[in-house]
C-alpha cells in the first residue's frame, strides 16, 4: 500500500459554508517528490494541514475520509505522535520561528529538545542538518536578525532535522533569491533520493519541472489533474482554469498557433523551450 | 533595532558560573533580609558590602551602576521624598514647608525603605546582567517548571522587540499615506487607531501560524524533553543554597524575636 493515502477526504474549516478540500483521493509512495499546484484558495495550503495532522486536530472542523501516512490513520492519532512522522515547513519564516531561543543553533535544536533527544546526538544532528542546507556559518547569530530567504532556511533545516518521514513544505522559497532557490530545492531532492518523501506547494513551475516527480493540480478543493511533471503543466486545462503557467509554456503555446513551434510536446523550462526552437530552426 | 530584550552581558565570572537558580536564591534571600532583619543599617550594609562587591565579582561593576542608578534612583527619590513628608511620626521636625514637616524619625524611616527597595532592585539588575535569560529557564525547566510557562517567558522578552519594531513599521506606512503624528496632542491620539487595528490583529493571525509551527516541532510531546545547553549545578551551588536559606530563617527569626 501507499506510504501516503487520502481516501475521500472532504475537510471544511468551522464558520465557512464551503468546504475546503472536496473528495481528495491521492496516494504517495515513499520517497516521492510530489508538487502541488493551484490558484489563491484552491486548498493547497488546507491539504498541507490535512497531511501534517493539524487538520483536524488543530483546526477542528468538519472532516470525512482516511488520511493514512506509513500505516497510521490521522483520525486515530494525536498530534504529537504524528509530528514524529510529519513535518511540516510553511512560507511565512518569521511566525516559523519559535521565538524561544537566542541562537540559530538553539532554533534548530529546539524541536529534539522536545521529544527528547539525548544531548550529543543533538548536537551532531543539528550541524548535519545545517551542514545540508548550508547555513552553517549562521549557527550562531539571532534568528531574528537573519534575512527572509535565510530565516526560511533555518525553518526547513528545524523541520528537517527532526527526520521526519513525510515532509511537507507549502512555499518553502518563496523569499528566496534564484541561487538559494535552486539550492534549496536540491537539498529537497537529494533528500528524496535518500528515501523521504516530499509534498511541497510551489509556484515557480520551471523548477517543479526539472525536480518533482509528480504534480497535482488542485482547483477549489478539488484534484483537477494529476501526473507526470511535464504532461500536467502543460496542459490547457491549466491555463483556462487561472493557473500560474510557466513563460516557457505561454510562449511556446503562442509559437505552435504561429507554426513557430512543431513538437509535439510544450515546454516548462528554459532549457526545453530553447531546445524545441534550435529543432525548428 | 533591538534585537532582544535582555540584560545579560556575555562574560566569564564566578558569578557568571553560578547555576542561575543559586543565583536567583541569592536575590530573594537579599531582598527578604533587607526587609526583615531588624536592625536599621541592614539594607544599607548589605549594598555596600554584599551587592557591590558582587558585582565587581561578576565583572559587570560599570554596567550594573549605570543600569542601577537609572532604573532606581529616580523611584527611590520619590519614594524617599514621599515619606519624609507625608510620614506622621516622630516630634523633633527639621524642616517645615507650608503644611508639609520633616522629622528626624521620618527621615530615616523614607531612607532605609528607599534604600530597602535599592537593595532589591539592584540585586535583581545583577541578575538579570550575569544570568541568560534561556538558560535560567532550562535550568527551571529541568527542576520541574512547565514548559509551556518558561516558553511565554522567553518568547515574550524575543518578541516584544519584534513588536515594536512593527509598531515603527505600520506608522512609517501610515504616514507615508498622510497620517497626522507630528502636529497636536489630539490629533497624534487619534493616530494611534490606525496603528492598533493592524498591530493587533496582525500579531493574533502571527500567534496562529506560531503554535502551528511549535507544535509541528513537537512542543506538546509526552516525551521527557532534554536541553542542548548542560547547566552545571555543582556542590559548591548548594551549598550556598543552604546558606542563603539559613540566613533568611534567621533573618525572619531575628525580625520576630526583637520586634
Amino acid at each position: 500500500m501507499a506510504f501516503v493515502n487520502l481516501q475521500n477526504v472532504t475537510y471544511q474549516y468551522p464558520l465557512t459554508k464551503t468546504p475546503a478540500l472536496q473528495n481528495i483521493n491521492l496516494q504517495i509512495n515513499e520517497g516521492e517528490f510530489v508538487a502541488i499546484v493551484g490558484p489563491n484558495g484552491a486548498g493547497k495550503s488546507t491539504l498541507c494541514y490535512a497531511l501534517a495532522g493539524f487538520v483536524p486536530h488543530f483546526f477542528k472542523g468538519e472532516i470525512s475520509g482516511t488520511i493514512e501516512v506509513a500505516d497510521k490513520e490521522s483520525s486515530k492519532s494525536t498530534l504529537d505522535e504524528w509530528v514524529l512522522n510529519v513535518g511540516l515547513a510553511f512560507q511565512n519564516p518569521f511566525n516559523q520561528i519559535s521565538g524561544a531561543k537566542y541562537t540559530v543553533f538553539e532554533e534548530i535544536a529546539f524541536g529534539l529538545e522536545n521529544i527528547g533527544v539525548p544531548r550529543e546526538e543533538m548536537k551532531s544532528r543539528v550541524e548535519d542538518a545545517m551542514a545540508l542546507t548550508g547555513i552553517r556559518d549562521l549557527a550562531d547569530r539571532s534568528p531574528y536578525s537573519l534575512s527572509g530567504g535565510q530565516q526560511q532556511r533555518v525553518a526547513l533545516t528545524s523541520i528537517l532535522v527532526m527526520q521526519p518521514r513525510l515532509l511537507v513544505l507549502d512555499e518553502p522559497t518563496s523569499q528566496m533569491d534564484p541561487i538559494g532557490t535552486r539550492e534549496v530545492f536540491g537539498t529537497i531532492r537529494k533528500m528524496a533520493e535518500d528515501g523521504m518523501t516530499v509534498v511541497l506547494v510551489e509556484h515557480k513551475m520551471e523548477w517543479i519541472a526539472q525536480f518533482a516527480d509528480r504534480v497535482v493540480a488542485l482547483k477549489d478543493g478539488s484534484v483537477l489533474l494529476e501526473g507526470k511533471p511535464n504532461e500536467v503543466l502543460t496542459s490547457t486545462l491549466l491555463a483556462e482554469n487561472g493557473f500560474g503557467i510557466s513563460r516557457y509554456t505561454s510562449t511556446a503555446r503562442e509559437g505552435k498557433k504561429q507554426g513557430l513551434w512543431k513538437k509535439e510536446n510544450l515546454p516548462v523550462t528554459l532549457d526545453e523551450a530553447v531546445e524545441g526552437f534550435k529543432h525548428n530552426a | 533595532m533591538h534585537e532582544r530584550l535582555s540584560f545579560h552581558i556575555k562574560r566569564d565570572s564566578l558569578i557568571h558560573r553560578l547555576n542561575p537558580l543559586t543565583k536567583l536564591a541569592l536575590v530573594l534571600a537579599l531582598v527578604v533580609v533587607a526587609f526583615t532583619a531588624p536592625w536599621y543599617w541592614t539594607p544599607h550594609i548589605l549594598l555596600l558590602l554584599a551587592i557591590i562587591p558582587l558585582s565587581m565579582l561578576g565583572r559587570v561593576f560599570p554596567e550594573f551602576f549605570k543600569t542601577a542608578t537609572r532604573l532606581i534612583l529616580p523611584a527611590a527619590t520619590f519614594l524617599f521624598l514621599m515619606q519624609a513628608f507625608f510620614q506622621p511620626i516622630g516630634e523633633d521636625v527639621i524642616f517645615k514647608f507650608y503644611f508639609l514637616d520633616i522629622t528626624q524619625e521620618s527621615l530615616m524611616f523614607a531612607f532605609r525603605n528607599a534604600m530597602r527597595v535599592f537593595v532589591m532592585v539592584s540585586t535583581f539588575t545583577l541578575f538579570l546582567l550575569t544570568t541568560h535569560p534561556s538558560e535560567l529557564m532550562s535550568d527551571l525547566t529541568r527542576r520541574g517548571l512547565p514548559g509551556q510557562f518558561a516558553y511565554v517567558i522567553i518568547s515574550t522578552l524575543q518578541i516584544l522587540p519584534q513588536m515594536q519594531a512593527k509598531a515603527q513599521t505600520i506608522i512609517a506606512a501610515q504616514r507615508s499615506r498622510g497620517l497626522d503624528t507630528e502636529s497636536t496632542f489630539l490629533k497624534r491620539a487619534g493616530s494611534v487607531l490606525p496603528l492598533v487595528g493592524p498591530l493587533v490583529f496582525g500579531s493574533l493571525v502571527e500567534v496562529e501560524e506560531r503554535a502551528i509551527a511549535i507544535e509541528a516541532r513537537g512542543f506538546t510531546s509526552k516525551h521527557a524533553k532534554t536541553s542542548l545547553h548542560e547547566i552545571p549545578d555543582l556542590a559548591s551551588d548548594k551549598f550556598i543554597r543552604w546558606v542563603l536559606l539559613a540566613l533568611v530563617i534567621l533573618s525572619i527569626a531575628a525580625n520576630l524575636w526583637l520586634s
